[in-house]
């Protein structure tokens, strides 16, 4: 298991295209991938689209990426770049 | 040939798209353990086919419709939604759950699931995952698809009826004429019709039992005919008058950035209602001086849960701040009657249009009305808020009214949320006692607006929505504009500005008359804006003060249609000449 902590920063948060990227980027790992909210005790699938618009979560939320499996550095840290590029925003 | 109510003007020939709206039909069912591997390979073909329309519609709008091709873009998104799916096909396997069963549950569970996130944002997403679902239902089902956002070609469209839901993205660059089997001239699918300036002729008779899809069809919604699988002849004189229809309607559109003034010179001021308030109706705005009704009801149709205050008072600043200066008459919550909302329940009642509607309904429900006069006295710092409230009948309603807007505008200063001193409280005359009464309710308001299309039906004791008494219901009865000229009277009177909202207002042949009562502001669809101005440059005070005179002293509607008609047609001479 590998797990990281960031914070989202891009205005809309991981809404509508963001959560989409977010998504398609979990995707391309073989690793179960789970995101949650700092603090908080469920976790969302990653894989998920609609788990994760669930989690509802803004500019400024704190999450933990946690990833099992044989590639779950690579997941863990493809997507917390990807939270920290802002999405292009 | 058939034959109904011509209720948007134009000429059209086409081929007929018959819009049925799908109901899925689904019940629990189970399917036998051997036949599980079937049901969830069925499942995969419908999803297939799911994700082949949902392609096939990006494909087809991303270059003409950007914006609605992201919808079907975040569908395909949800489509694929590895949680969901995994659910479906658990259901099926170990539950048993016929497909479709499977589909209708999981998805219910997520929509719950996505209803509870306190963030609008997401709650939006529940309208995607019930389209989604429907789509996959009606693919389950075996039936096309039958949706009036994404049409492939310009269609007549036939309908039963169409309800906002239907029309709330209707395609408008692809859609000729709407017919339908019911409906009157102030029925939703009539107003947005005009809105969009679609030609419209409703109330045929059995129409779907005579039209089939991709049939040609010519519509004269001038006088309300429509020609099925036309000849070559009749196909020519439809298509000439089509032209002609046209051209004029070109010399009526270069009026729409005119002043509104009379041939001598008298300023009429012209209003827009608007219904969505989407950037194609606040375009619409540069063309007038003011809004002279702005239905809210929008925001709470075709949803489940209520619009939150944050919500609400987004799409009041967006109008506010688009307006400016120029007045914004945002009307109170008008549901109740022929209007009702997924997201507000309400008991069935034996009168709905005498009944708990509008205001009264506000009124009963006070924790719900002030969220709406919360946001709406939230975004009055960002324009000129004038705040109508409808279906009043007597004063004490009004004054019940005025003291929760007091109470509410105490609370938001006690919050420190800026409130503006300037912004303006009124009423809609459509309750025949309150138009009796104006004299006294115009020291209590700030303004006053007809609205004429609930006040005739109150007026006649006519239910608009029923057919069998449509002749019944007579916008030019001339009891209506004797009404409207006392209330005219009372608020001129004690110098407090009155407008028309309902259709009469956009109606060239009723605008004169109003003007002789006394009436300086107009208010209508966008469809009627230059017409009406062009209609006020041919006239003078003097000759619409004689005209609703007459009109007036008319002993029925025919008689008073009949003045009017002959005075148009004396106009149109004089234009010619």
């Amino acid at each position: 298991m590998y797990s990281k902590a960031t914070t989202i920063i891009n205005a809309t948060g991981l809404h509508a295209r963001p959560a989409s990227d977010f998504v398609r980027e979990a995707a391309k790992y073989k690793s179960e991938i789970t995101i949650q909210r700092e603090g908080s005790e469920t976790a969302a699938n990653a894989k998920s689209i609609i788990l994760l618009l669930s989690q509802a979560l803004s500019q400024g939320t704190k999450v933990i990426i946690t990833a099992v499996g044989e590639d779950e550095q690579a997941a863990v840290d493809g997507l917390v770049a990807l939270i920290e590029s802002g999405f292009g925003e | 040939m058939l034959s109904g109510n011509a209720v948007s003007p134009g000429i059209a020939v086409g081929p007929v798209y018959v819009y049925r709206p799908f109901y899925p039909q689904v019940e629990e069912g189970l399917c036998p353990p051997e036949g599980v591997e079937a049901e969830l390979a069925r499942l995969d073909e419908v999803k297939a086919a799911a994700a082949g329309e949902l392609a096939g519609l990006v494909d087809r709008l991303s270059a003409e419709d950007p914006d609605k091709a992201k919808i079907f873009i975040a569908h395909q998104d949800l489509l694929n939604d590895v949680a969901m799916d995994g659910e479906i096909r658990a259901g099926v396997r170990e539950k048993h759950w016929r497909g479709n069963w499977a589909i209708w549950q999981v998805y219910e569970n997520f929509i719950a699931m996505l209803a509870q996130v306190p963030d609008p944002l997401i709650q939006e997403r529940v309208a995607d995952l019930k389209d989604i679902r429907l789509r996959l239902l009606r693919l389950w089902q075996g039936e096309k698809e039958r949706n009036l956002s994404v049409l492939d070609r310009p269609v007549v469209v036939a309908a039963h009826d169409l309800l906002p839901s239907d029309t709330a993205t209707l395609d408008r660059s692809k859609v000729l004429a709407i017919l339908t089997e019911v409906g009157g001239a102030t029925s939703h699918s009539a107003i947005i019709a005009r809105s969009y300036g679609i030609p419209a002729v409703l109330a045929i008779p059995n129409l779907l039992g005579q039209v089939d899809d991709g049939m040609e069809i010519a519509v004269d919604a001038l006088t309300g005919l429509a020609v099925p699988r036309p000849d070559e002849q009749c196909r020519a004189e439809y298509l000439q008058r089509r032209r002609l229809y046209l051209e004029e309607a070109e010399v009526t559109r270069a009026y729409l950035d005119a002043q509104p003034l009379t041939a001598d010179g008298v300023r009429v001021d012209i209003g827009l209602n608007i219904a969505s308030a989407d950037a194609a109706e606040l375009d619409g705005a540069d063309h007038v001086d003011y809004i002279g009704l702005f239905r809210t009801e929008f925001l709470y149709m075709g949803r489940t849960e209520l619009p939150s205050e944050e919500e609400q008072f987004e799409v009041y600043r967006r109008v506010l701040t688009a307006m400016g200066d120029r007045p914004t008459t945002l009307r109170t919550l008008d549901i109740g009657g022929d209007k009702t909302s997924e997201c507000l329940p309400l008991p069935k009642e034996e009168n709905p249009f005498l009944g708990n509607r509008a205001l009264r309904l506000c009124l009963s429900k006070p924790e719900l009305f002030r969220i709406q006069l919360r946001a709406a006295l939230r975004a009055s710092v960002y324009g000129n808020l004038w705040l109508m409230l409808p279906m009043v009948g007597g004063l004490e309603e009004l004054r019940r009214a005025k003291a929760l807007i007091a109470e509410v505008k105490a609370e938001l200063e006690g919050e420190g949320k800026p409130v503006s001193p300037d912004f303006k409280t009124g009423i809609m005359i459509e309750v025949p006692s309150i138009a009796l009464v104006a004299a006294q309710a115009a020291r209590e308001v700030d303004f006053a607006s007809i609205g004429s299309n609930d006040l005739c039906q109150y007026l006649t004791a006519t239910d608009r929505g029923n057919p069998a008494v449509a002749g019944y219901y007579q916008s030019f009865h001339p009891a209506l504009f004797r009404i409207i000229g006392m209330a005219v009277s009372a608020f001129q009177q004690a110098g407090k500005p009155i407008s028309i909202c309902g259709e009469l207002g956009g109606d060239t042949l009723a605008a004169p008359v109003l003007v002789g009562l006394g009436m300086r502001k107009l208010s209508m669809g966008l469809s009627g804006v230059a017409a009406v101005k062009r209609t006020l440059s041919a006239l003078t005070i003097l000759e619409a003060e004689t005209l609703a005179r007459e009109v007036c002293a008319c002993p029925c509607a025919g008689d008073a249609e009949g003045v009017m008609r002959a005075w148009a047609g004396k106009k149109k001479q004089q234009d010619e000449r």
